[in-house]
């Protein structure tokens, strides 16, 4: 193995350009495949619309599911469509690719920190996502007449944990692409994670609707932290109140995931040989 | 035709030795894929746990109709969905290839490839299908069982004749996969009955992009629902759509000259 992956260089101060540049590459990836943003844009908006009246259907006979009127509950599945985004993940196919062009000693060879040059761009990424968003905020607020909060305490705190969460999402993505420097094919374990991230995340339901036995197992969960949480507190279902409790948990999930993920990383990449000039 | 279907044991046979090859990569597919409709599945019965009907439908029929459009759907997503690769075939010249061979193009396309989603979605639908059939009592009648092969061939028609008709736009644009997902998506309404949208959405999925004839037309017939003529239109329109979109493909064909300078 090549000594340069085992002691992958480190800087010796920030280089703010470098991530810079990352973060511009992950907006022209974005440009070049407009094809692509318009599918997602009109898969987003037939999801929306039938979201919308899939819940409308099921509040018709009755007025409030799990404490949550049809109101609160189209507030969060709208958000939820809007900030789809935050719940994303990329690493799996990610670290899959490299492995497969034999790049990731091109990126070991990079005088940055891996973990945080991929953080970055996965930050970039999601806000670029967030960007193509647009038309489905449109829509939930011209032709479905979503509220947002005035409050600008509500914005402050949502932003928060929508950062925090990220971030734990981030770690948990880190350790799970790991597995495609053991397995040739890890797509498929990327599909199934989203899959699964789908439902316990909170994307298609909101959790407090899960019978009891369920919804501990489904909010102690990187997605439930990632996306359930900062989406609860901006439609409103988790009251202000609650945020200080909430972002402590999301605190101490980074605090947990951020060293281990590090770590996973440092002894799964040693399993890696690059073969060739 | 027996040439063709031998040809095609062929083209089956070496698809499912290559996925043996790879049963790791095979069996995570079948989890994801058993996962993203689990996902769908769970917050039906999560939700419809706690409420009465949805707008009238119960939980089983509201899994009839869902079963009946995955089950429709992969009865011709194992084995046609790889025209959606048209645009590429064409794009990378391998589609000239298809065309001086003593075979069919179309068959050719169609045979290039095999749909492995298909291949978990099939059971998937069987399940849900057997399942809610037995607890709504469908199955006493056996010309209810004979309406249902009907209804599944049909949609399963409705659904390739579709797919046929958005990838052939490859033969102009190039790149039809865009086409052939957006038209596609549409089907996310077809797996709640119709009666719960709009009208102008009840209007695209019966008359545009007829998925309700794959699944919500012939549940809402079966559990009795008044959908007047359109329980019994399922197998002309699905005629008509692949008629069309034969010559579609025709048309296109006979306009292709190559993608390359």
């Amino acid at each position: 193995m090549n000594s340069a992956l085992v002691s992958p260089r480190r800087p010796s101060a920030v280089n703010m350009l470098g991530y810079t540049a990352l973060a511009g590459m992950e907006t022209k990836t974005f440009l070049v495949y407009h094809w692509s943003v318009v599918v997602d844009l009109i898969k987003n908006l037939i999801a929306t619309i039938v979201f919308v009246y899939f819940w409308r259907a099921l509040y018709a006979q009755t007025p409030a599911i799990a404490g949550l009127s049809l109101d609160a509950t189209l507030a969060y599945v709208l958000l939820a469509r809007i900030f789809q985004p935050l719940g994303s993940f990329m690493l799996v196919s990610e670290f899959g690719h490299q492995m497969r062009q034999g790049a990731l000693a091109h990126i070991q060879l990079r005088p940055l920190d891996i973990q945080l040059a991929y953080y970055v761009q996965n930050l970039a990424s999601v806000v670029v996502a967030l960007g193509r968003q647009l038309p489905v905020a449109l829509v939930a607020l011209l032709v479905f007449r979503l509220r947002l909060p005035t409050n600008p305490a509500v914005w402050g705190v949502f932003i928060l944990s929508a950062l925090l969460g990220r971030s734990v999402l981030f770690c948990f993505d880190y350790i799970l692409g790991c597995v495609a420097f053991y397995t040739t094919s890890a797509w498929g374990l990327g599909f199934a994670i989203f899959g699964l991230s789908l439902f316990v995340g909170g994307g298609l339901v909101p959790l407090v609707m899960l019978p009891d036995w369920l919804r501990p197992i489904v909010l102690n969960t990187p997605f439930a932290q990632a996306f359930y949480v900062p989406i609860s507190l901006l439609s409103g279902v988790a009251p202000l109140s609650q945020a200080p409790r909430l972002l402590l948990i999301q605190f101490l999930w980074l605090l947990g995931l951020a060293p281990l993920s590090r770590l996973v990383f440092a002894v799964a990449i040693r399993r890696v040989t690059v073969q060739g000039g | 035709m027996r040439r063709y279907v031998s040809l095609y044991a062929s083209f089956f046979r070496m698809f499912l030795k290559s996925i043996l090859e790879y049963r790791g990569s095979f069996v995570t597919l079948v989890a994801a894929v058993l996962l993203v409709q689990g996902a769908s599945l769970a917050t039906i019965w999560v939700v419809m746990s706690q409420v009465p009907s949805m707008n009238g439908w119960s939980l089983p029929e509201v899994l009839l109709i869902y079963g009946l459009l995955i089950f429709s759907r992969s009865c011709t997503q194992i084995f046609t969905e790889y025209i959606w690769n048209l645009g590429s075939m064409i794009r990378q010249g391998e589609f000239d290839r298809y065309l001086v061979r003593p075979i069919n193009p179309l068959f050719h396309v169609l045979a290039a490839g095999l749909n492995f989603e298909g291949l978990v979605n099939f059971p998937l639908g069987l399940v849900l299908i057997i399942g809610t059939g037995r607890t709504l009592g469908l199955f006493a009648s056996p010309f209810n069982i004979a309406y249902l092969v009907v209804a599944v061939a049909s949609g399963a028609v409705i659904f390739f004749a579709v797919n046929l008709i958005t990838a052939t736009t490859a033969f102009w644009i190039i790149e039809s996969m865009p086409v052939s997902a957006a038209v596609f998506e549409n089907y996310l309404f077809a797996h709640y009955p119709l009666t719960i949208f709009p009208r102008g959405i009840q209007f695209l999925l019966t008359w545009i992009i007829p998925y309700g004839f794959a699944s919500f037309y012939p549940a809402a017939f079966l559990m009795g629902r008044d959908v007047g003529a359109l329980a019994w239109l399922g197998p002309l329109v699905a005629a008509v759509l692949l008629v069309l979109g034969y010559r579609f493909w025709l048309v296109g064909l006979n306009r292709y000259e190559g993608a390359g300078s």
